[in-house]
């Protein structure tokens, strides 16, 4: 389980201090879907180590960077069709969500991030009298 | 697949959205990969092979999936990856339950199935690949049919 606070970023374990930016770095594809209490993200990104996903809220915009280690195949390359590298990317969801209370998880590749709204905002019906 | 917009207020920030996804789209190099929106016409799922003496490997991303969800299999020099993935992104619901509404205000992971036919550069032991699937990458070695890794050539002098 991966959770953030408000400003800071998960904190990384055995990470550098200062990573090394050589290796490309990718945007997930992202579904994000708005069920009222919260939205949710769901980020494909297969290859990233599960203790390297920083997932960040600060002024209302979240952002998700997951590391990918480097990955080689035997042999020499015949054909290659994709890149392999970090994923990071940043969505502006506005200030109406509680940044204390979200929570990530990490399976099989899919990073699903859970943004609740603050109860204050959340939809409410409103009974109409006749 | 309809994509809703709801709730993203000013119109400048859903033209830096668009343009921040048209830049990557460039930017992102070799081409973008996983289901979805594929500029080279819709060969899923992009693979990598690499070949060695003894073996060819392919390595392929399926995030998502788990080794029930696909289907590998080898004749001669051919290998078929097939399998899909459910939509289950909809919310809690299965057994018929009403889903509660949600609202999409962006769709970009495909669902669905999938099957790619990709012909090997030799023959290979059809009886020895081994695969494995991890945290969505599937990587399928394929060691080379005896007769097809390279043997030595004794020289004889005269």
């Amino acid at each position: 389980m991966v959770t953030s606070t408000a400003t800071q970023t998960v904190p990384r374990t055995g990470a550098t201090a200062a990573p090394a930016e050589a290796n490309l770095t990718y945007q997930p594809h992202v579904d994000i879907c708005d069920r009222g209490s919260e939205v949710t993200l769901v980020a494909d990104v297969p290859g990233a180590q599960a203790d390297a996903i920083d997932v960040s809220f600060e002024d209302g915009v979240l952002s998700l960077r997951a590391t990918v280690p480097p990955r080689e195949l035997a042999g020499r390359p015949l054909r290659q069709e994709f890149g392999i590298g970090d994923y990071r990317r940043s969505f502006r969801l506005g200030e109406d969500f509680d940044a204390s209370q979200i929570t990530a998880e990490y399976r099989r590749g899919v990073l699903t991030i859970h943004v609740p709204r603050l109860p204050a905002v959340r939809p409410r019906k409103i009974e109409v009298r006749g | 697949m309809q994509t809703y917009r709801a709730g993203f207020a000013l119109p400048l920030e859903e033209l830096r959205d668009e343009l921040d996804r048209l830049w990557g789209t460039l930017s992102a190099a070799p081409p973008l990969h996983g289901w979805g929106i594929r500029p080279d016409g819709g060969v899923f799922p992009a693979v990598n092979i690499h070949e060695s003496d003894a073996a060819v490997t392919i390595e392929a991303e399926l995030p998502g999936l788990d080794v029930g969800d696909v289907d590998i299999s080898v004749t001669g020099d051919e290998l078929v990856l097939k399998g899909s993935r459910p939509d289950g992104n909809a919310g809690p619901g299965g057994n018929g339950e009403t889903k509660p509404a949600v609202t999409w205000h962006r769709r970009e992971r495909g669902t669905g199935a999938f099957e790619r036919h990709i012909t090997l550069p030799v023959a290979v032991d059809s009886g020895r690949v081994e695969a494995s699937l991890v945290n969505g990458v599937l990587t399928v070695t394929c060691p080379k049919a005896p007769e097809a890794q390279p043997h030595k050539v004794q020289v004889r002098t005269a």
